[in-house]
């Protein structure tokens, strides 16, 4: 009950946040524009970290890392080192195309409708992915915290996040997801320390234990497949270049007022991402101790939640578990909130040009088929399931907009080969993981972690193409427009 | 009866092939007779006409393109001086020029070594026809700039004579206020009169809103509230330049000045997707729904009781309306919500990204 309680306040928070939001930027003094310039950065980066500190982040690698091990923790490794190819290679960019999404910077650099609504298809499949276990957590976290079945939590996921963003609970989304990060932040931390002075002398001992040949190896195995340095390998090109091409993220740093702003910016989110997941090694650290039984379950996506009923029991214990629950419906809210109006962006207004969009019947179009999906998903772990997400972005969009910004050579041709190769290659490898089990090796890890080998292709593919044909005239223009310093430059 | 018909009717796929080559030929002139495409223009008039060379020439200096070997120049000279001369067509063996009339104008001459002269008056009037076409798109284009030019000198000599007269007045009483709002006087002329690009960011926009908004304040004596309330995410968005303060404008002149008492005014800016939405809204007298479906119709209509200049009521808010047209498509144009006594709701919605629209 008392969970059911913080998420609900939670709720009712983020709601108010989102709708009056704008409002507390309102100033009646001629300089409120400069006000609101300065005040960006910091609440941007904030903004961007609530949004990208998913379910996966709060729930799912401690849950991988009580199952695989330590060598889980090279996704939030990839996770945040993402932000150091985006901060290098797209931010300031990005920032100066004015394209807002990745089917309006293919609309910019090339030019071409069925480029952009192909890469519309890549950012429905992408999101969907990335969805998918946004609501398997909320589903999991609900029936821990009050007993409903799996797929009311489901249901009233989708639901909750339809509803909020019909009723103008993203208006103003930076602010809304930047006290997503501090809520996150806090509901994570705070149980987290307790728990580690609660724990015991012995048990904070037994969880430092290392065991270099098992559960503590420091590289990640993927489905026990004996190819760690392979599989740490793809997790980790996965996880970094993904990060390059996830189209929420890349709409974020329109916030800001310059490029070198949006530069700043990304660096913040590292230093603030960095410091948010120092805890879900924490929660994998003790739950290896406290909850080992998970393990043999699968169920070990819940340990963040089951964690501190185990340490604490009573009364405080329901009180810690509420918080932490809180927490990571804060990160499914936040994460689903923002990948849906990507998402619902998509649909309505790339492949469906001709009318004005109808933003709200594809949000809930969009929530409705993410439910569907998610309702059978509730084996899949959830940083297995957003790996793929990042996946197929690390080898569609991160080639796209890497050779966009810094190659002019790029072609239409050449972009809508490597695009489909890409997509088609990282959803199928994807696909036959789920389906097939070829045994031990590597190409079990080729199947379950396709990054290792499609990202390269696609790059591949796309200068191949490129290089046979000739780039539009205009490129040039396009190209040198990313990089100018100024907008003076431009022409 | 079929027979002949058969005979005489070419088969489809020639048909075919020669109407998207002449498509071709019309993109390739597009630029007109000085565009880029004049040469690839020339090279499928040659092939579709089966001639040795053709020659696209304007009406002075070299021939614009030549595809095939190129022609003795005094000849070619001779032969289209004969031809502009009696503006019909002139042949001097194995040569051929057609003059091109292009909107009753001589404006060059297409000129056709070894071809067949039937064949060659038809393409020579659908390459006219092409370049009459090209001078149409560009007369749009300028149509759309004088459009903001019109909007630009459109600020009203009331304005500015206010203006003036408020800050002059508070010069001896309140110094330090007769500054700033000289300032802002500055501020305003400027951006408005500031002829470079067609866009600006909403934060410019803005600004200049709120150099409007407080030159106009002081001149209500402050009865006027202001309030903004800005989503950061959208000040960053590149929207068509003099958007938002037209509209404010509108609302002060046609919603507040005709309203006693104080009233206030919001202007309001958030995301929706892909979508940039900006609002303003005042509590002044409002209008019939009716009439401001007029007024974007740009039917000015004569108003009971109108101010003196009531004739150009609107023209500003029709004048964005067609603008804002004109850059997205039809879809996205302004949208008014009002009803007499109940104040004016103009909603600007805007995609944030468009290809070409790029701020300055």
């Amino acid at each position: 009950m008392t969970g059911l309680l913080a998420i609900g306040l939670l709720f009712a928070a983020s709601m108010a946040i989102g709708v009056y939001g704008v409002r507390a930027t309102r100033l009646t003094t001629p300089d409120f524009l400069v006000a609101s310039r300065r005040v960006a950065p910091g609440w941007n980066a904030m903004a961007i970290a609530g949004e990208y500190v998913s379910a996966a982040s709060v729930l799912g690698l401690a849950g991988l890392m009580l199952k695989n091990g330590i060598g889980s923790l090279w996704y939030a490794v990839g996770f945040t080192a993402g932000y150091v190819a985006v901060a290098a290679l797209v931010a300031g960019p990005m920032r100066r195309s004015g394209a807002y999404t990745v089917p309006d910077f293919a609309d910019y650099r090339l030019g071409s409708q069925t480029i952009r609504k192909l890469c519309a298809v890549i950012v429905l499949v992408i999101m969907w992915l990335y969805l998918v276990p946004q609501f398997k957590g909320a589903g999991v976290v609900l029936h821990l915290v009050s007993g409903t079945p799996y797929w009311v939590g489901v249901v009233l996921a989708g639901s909750v996040v339809t509803a909020s963003i019909a009723a103008g609970g993203m208006r103003s989304a930076t602010y809304v997801q930047g006290f997503h990060y501090v809520v996150k932040l806090l509901f994570i931390a705070v149980p987290a320390i307790f728990l580690i002075v609660h724990a015991g002398d012995d048990a904070r001992q037994e969880a430092l234990r290392m065991d270099v040949s098992e559960w503590s190896r420091p590289l990640l195995d993927l489905e026990g497949s004996g190819q760690p340095l392979l599989a740490t390998w793809s997790v980790l090109l996965a996880t970094t270049l993904g990060a390059v091409g996830l189209p929420h993220v890349i709409m974020r740093f329109h916030t800001s007022a310059t490029a070198a702003v949006a530069r700043r910016v990304a660096v913040g989110v590292i230093v603030l991402l960095g410091v948010f997941y120092l805890f879900p090694a924490v929660y994998g650290l003790l739950g290896r101790v406290f909850t080992p039984g998970l393990v043999r379950g699968g169920d070990t996506d819940t340990v963040t939640v089951v964690l501190p009923g185990e340490i604490v029991p009573g009364g405080w214990g329901s009180v810690l578990t509420a918080i932490v629950a809180a927490g990571a419906f804060a990160a499914f809210l936040s994460t689903s909130s923002g990948l849906l109006m990507a998402l619902a962006g998509g649909l309505s207004h790339d492949l469906s040009r001709a009318s004005v969009p109808r933003l709200r019947l594809a949000v809930a179009a969009g929530a409705l088929v993410a439910v569907l999906l998610s309702l059978p998903a509730r084996s899949v772990d959830i940083n297995v399931a957003v790996g793929w997400a990042f996946a197929v972005a690390a080898s569609t969009f991160c080639p796209l907009l890497v050779l966009g910004i810094w190659w002019r050579g790029l072609t239409r041709a050449g972009a809508t080969a490597g695009l489909a190769v890409g997509v088609l290659a990282a959803t199928g490898a994807a696909l036959a993981s789920v389906l097939t089990d070829p045994g031990p090796g590597w190409l079990v890890v080729l199947l379950a972690q396709p990054a290792a080998w499609t990202v390269p292709l696609a790059f591949m593919v796309m200068i191949v193409v490129s290089l046979l044909g000739r780039p539009p005239e205009w490129a040039e223009r396009a190209v040198l427009r990313l990089h100018a310093p100024g907008p003076a430059a431009a022409e | 009866m079929l027979d002949r018909m058969r005979r005489e009717r070419p088969d489809e796929a020639k048909t075919a092939r020669v109407l998207t080559v002449v498509q071709k030929i019309d993109a390739d002139l597009q630029d007109g007779l000085g565009g880029r495409g004049a040469a690839s223009a020339a090279r499928r008039l040659r092939r579709l006409l089966g001639a040795e060379t053709v020659v696209l020439a304007g009406l002075d200096g070299p021939p614009v393109a030549v595809a095939g070997p190129g022609p003795q120049e005094e000849e070619l000279a001779g032969l289209l001086a004969q031809a502009y001369e009696q503006a019909t067509t002139a042949h001097r063996p194995p040569w051929t020029a057609v003059p091109l009339i292009v909107a009753g104008e001589l404006s060059g001459a297409l000129a056709v070594r070894g071809g067949a002269d039937a064949e060659l008056s038809a393409v020579a009037a659908l390459v006219a026809r092409s370049l009459d076409h090209a001078a149409l798109r560009r007369a749009r284009s300028r149509i759309a700039q004088a459009d903001l030019r019109t909007l630009r000198a459109q600020i009203s000599p009331h304005f500015l004579h206010n203006a003036l007269a408020v800050i002059g007045a508070r010069i001896r009483t309140d110094p330090d206020r007769a500054r700033t709002l000289l300032n802002d006087f500055a501020d305003y002329l400027r951006y408005s009169f500031s002829t470079q690009g067609d866009y600006a960011t909403v934060a410019d926009e803005l600004q200049a809103v709120q150099t409007y908004l407080e030159l106009q304040r002081a001149r209500f004596d402050d009865r006027m509230e202001l309030t903004v309330r800005m989503a950061p995410e959208v000040l960053p968005v590149a929207i068509p330049f003099l958007v938002i303060q037209p509209i404010v404008e509108n609302a002060v002149r046609h919603g507040l000045e005709p309203k006693p008492g104080p009233g206030s005014i919001s202007v309001s800016g958030f995301g929706e997707g892909p979508l940039c939405v900006i609002e303003v809204e005042d509590d002044g007298v409002g209008m019939d729904p009716a009439f401001a479906r007029a007024v974007l119709a740009g039917e000015r209509p004569r108003k009971a009781g109108a101010a003196p200049d009531g004739g150009r009521n609107g023209v500003g808010l029709a004048n964005v309306d067609q603008r804002l047209r004109t850059v997205y498509g039809s879809e996205y144009g302004l949208v008014i919500e009002t009803a007499p006594g109940s104040g004016t709701k103009v909603v600007v919605r805007v995609p944030r990204f468009m290809r070409g629209v790029v701020a300055n």
